[in-house]
């Protein structure tokens, strides 16, 4: 497998230039960030760009931002600096928890959450983490930029809505109201993860009754908010919903649409599905309450 | 008309093992090849070439990449440290010396990656826990020594705040 | 992978037989093929297929078999080809069987098949999706284009 097929590389330093370079070239061109999807799939031969563009170079894409009660994390910050960005440890501190757990330490160096997310593999901890974050992504293009629902931006596996032409420059999270308890669990003995399960529970305040979001990934052809399970969990007392988190994991696993991979058939997942829930459940209620839980799983991580 | 952006190779100016580098390269360069084929730097194997196993790990500016999914254009500017730069016989790094001492490697395939990640580990967290070292390690492969002696022999190289051996 | 499907058209089975064996026709709806021509007349016919799985891009110089055939019901056939580019074999054997139902025809379509070669690596349930949306769609072609 060794070497590559030679390419150009192009290193915009602005973002016209490098929406430009991919609406003149078309087809020939692929974006580059961190390349740790990228490389692998010109190496494997499976794509075949004659030239690259670069936009690691591209100011705006390279930040962390607050914007009132928002987090805008460019798309070319690599994992390891989600992890280590004090913005992020202040708004969304669940969010450079689990960076800290993507893959392994070569690929948080190098890969960015951008490429993360517009490479949609069904096995993504961040895409599946966002979407209880009501997470958007931005998409900008000669016609101007664009906001878009994640769930919307992630198609099926491999495959979003950016269309040729587009960068994705960002993608933006809703920080968390105070007391929320949250929990990412993932499950998994490859290097991608087999399922991961993002719970958060919302604290019941004026005007707004308690709140469940739940999201699974990696187990299906894309990342699932499960809307069902959480409108059946809604106003449950976050505190006392470990109660309910039989039933709300069977809900869950009735809800998923799993895919059959060399990770496991699509009814094992289903199963795991409910035990996780299950698990993600307690820990965050635990949280809820105070507690730390210090259950251990095989094969798991609870960030 | 002439794309500035992009020359057939570009010449690429690094420090590799705290020595000036100038070369020449391809786009398409993986840095694993010109450290091994044109700089002579052995200790990187390519092993998985999918950046799982951390057999090609090379540190730049000090953080652990997989040198074989990395084009060399990128370690333009930057510090590579590669095993040959951590210690040499008669004068091994306290790691090297570790892992001699402990019996952390056998066939010798995954311990520059090994070595280089752990430095790169203490450089960050001096003084780790068994569950750092572990999650540290997370992507780097051993499939002969289960792991054990190479954790202790990392852990044995761990410092106090005040800089003397735990 | 495997899928099987059965859609109900209006028209009559001789209208739908008529557009099955019209195997030119009939492969150009299939979703990704086009250049579908008559090789050997009601044995070989070739087609070319283009797909894309994400950023993977794939182009297959099809050679479609007629393995078996029942006028005016049913239609075995096998089609195969190989991506030189990215190095993957698509083999599929396809029945298609017309029964009169309720005053219009029920087509039925059973795709068997395998994808080999690192397109394959991307996993049964990329595949198998990608599969089924492209019968779906052939479903729809089919019906829209014997009512047509």
């Amino acid at each position: 497998m060794s070497g590559l097929r030679p390419f150009a590389l192009h290193r915009p330093d602005t973002l016209d230039e490098a929406i430009d370079l991919l609406e003149q070239h078309g087809d020939e061109a692929m974006i580059y960030a961190g390349g740790t999807e990228l490389l692998i799939l010109l190496k494997a031969g499976l794509v075949r760009p004659r030239r690259l563009v670069d936009v690691k170079r591209l100011p705006r894409l390279r930040e962390v931002a607050e914007a009132g009660d928002d987090l805008v994390i460019g798309a070319t910050v690599a994992h390891r600096d989600v992890e280590r960005s004090a913005a992020v440890r202040r708004r969304c501190p669940l969010v450079a928890e689990v960076a800290r757990h993507v893959a392994n330490v070569r690929v948080r160096n190098v890969g960015t959450v951008g490429g993360n997310l517009a490479f949609a593999d069904p096995h993504s901890d961040l895409a599946t983490l966002f979407l209880i974050f009501d997470a958007t992504v931005e998409l900008r293009g000669r016609s101007g930029a664009r906001a878009l629902a994640l769930g919307d931006f992630i198609q099926g596996p491999y495959e979003t809505a950016r269309a040729d032409g587009q960068i994705l420059t960002a993608v933006r999270l809703h920080a968390w109201p105070a007391g929320t308890a949250g929990a990412y669990v993932k499950y998994g003995v490859y290097e991608r993860p087999t399922l991961g399960v993002a719970a958060a529970l919302f604290p019941a305040a004026s005007g707004r009754p308690a709140e469940l979001r739940l999201a699974a990934g990696c187990i299906g052809p894309r990342p699932q908010r499960l809307g069902r399970t959480e409108a059946a969990a809604r106003g449950l007392d976050p505190r006392t919903i470990g109660e309910r988190a039989d039933e709300l994991a069977a809900l869950a696993a009735v809800e998923v649409d799993p895919m059959s991979d060399l990770h496991g058939s699509a009814e094992y997942k289903r199963e795991m599905t409910r035990v996780f829930v299950r698990r993600a459940l307690a820990v965050a209620a635990g949280r809820a309450q105070g507690a730390e839980a210090h259950a251990r799983y095989a094969h798991t991580v609870v960030v | 008309m002439p794309d500035t952006h992009t020359p057939s190779s570009s010449r690429i100016a690094c420090t590799v093992n705290g020595g000036p580098v100038a070369l020449d390269v391809a786009p398409h360069a993986l840095l694993l090849d010109v450290l091994r084929d044109r700089l002579d730097l052995k200790g990187a194997k390519r092993s998985c070439d999918l950046q799982v196993c951390g057999a090609c790990t090379v540190l730049v500016d000090g953080a652990p990449v997989s040198a074989c999914t990395y084009l060399a254009v990128e370690a333009d500017g930057r510090d590579v440290l590669t095993v040959e730069g951590l210690g040499v016989p008669g004068a091994l790094h306290p790691l090297q010396a570790a892992f001699v001492e402990h019996g952390a490697l056998q066939c010798g395939f995954c311990t520059a990656g090994m070595l280089l990640t752990a430095k790169a580990l203490l450089d960050e967290e001096p003084d780790p826990t068994p569950e750092q070292v572990a999650h540290f390690l997370r992507g780097s492969l051993c499939r002969c020594t289960g792991y054990k002696k190479i954790v202790e022999a990392i852990l044995s190289c761990a410092t106090t705040p005040s800089g003397a051996p735990r | 992978m495997r899928v099987t499907r059965e859609v109900v058209v209006t028209a009559a089975p001789t209208a739908l037989w008529a557009l099955l064996w019209d195997v030119p026709r009939m492969v150009a709806c299939v979703p990704g093929c086009t250049e579908a021509r008559e090789v050997e007349a009601q044995r070989r016919y070739a087609a070319r297929m283009r797909q894309k799985v994400g950023p993977i891009a794939l182009s297959v110089p099809l050679e479609v078999d007629i393995l078996e055939a029942e006028p005016p019901r049913r239609i075995a056939l096998r089609a195969r080809g190989r991506d030189p580019v990215i190095g993957a074999e698509i083999s599929m054997r396809v029945t298609l069987v017309c029964e009169p139902r309720d005053g219009g025809t029920a087509l039925s379509i059973d795709a068997d098949g395998q994808v080999l070669g690192k397109l394959g690596g991307l996993g049964h349930g990329v595949i198998q999706r990608k599969a089924e949306e492209a019968v779906d769609e052939f479903a729809a072609r089919i019906a829209s284009a014997a009512s047509g």
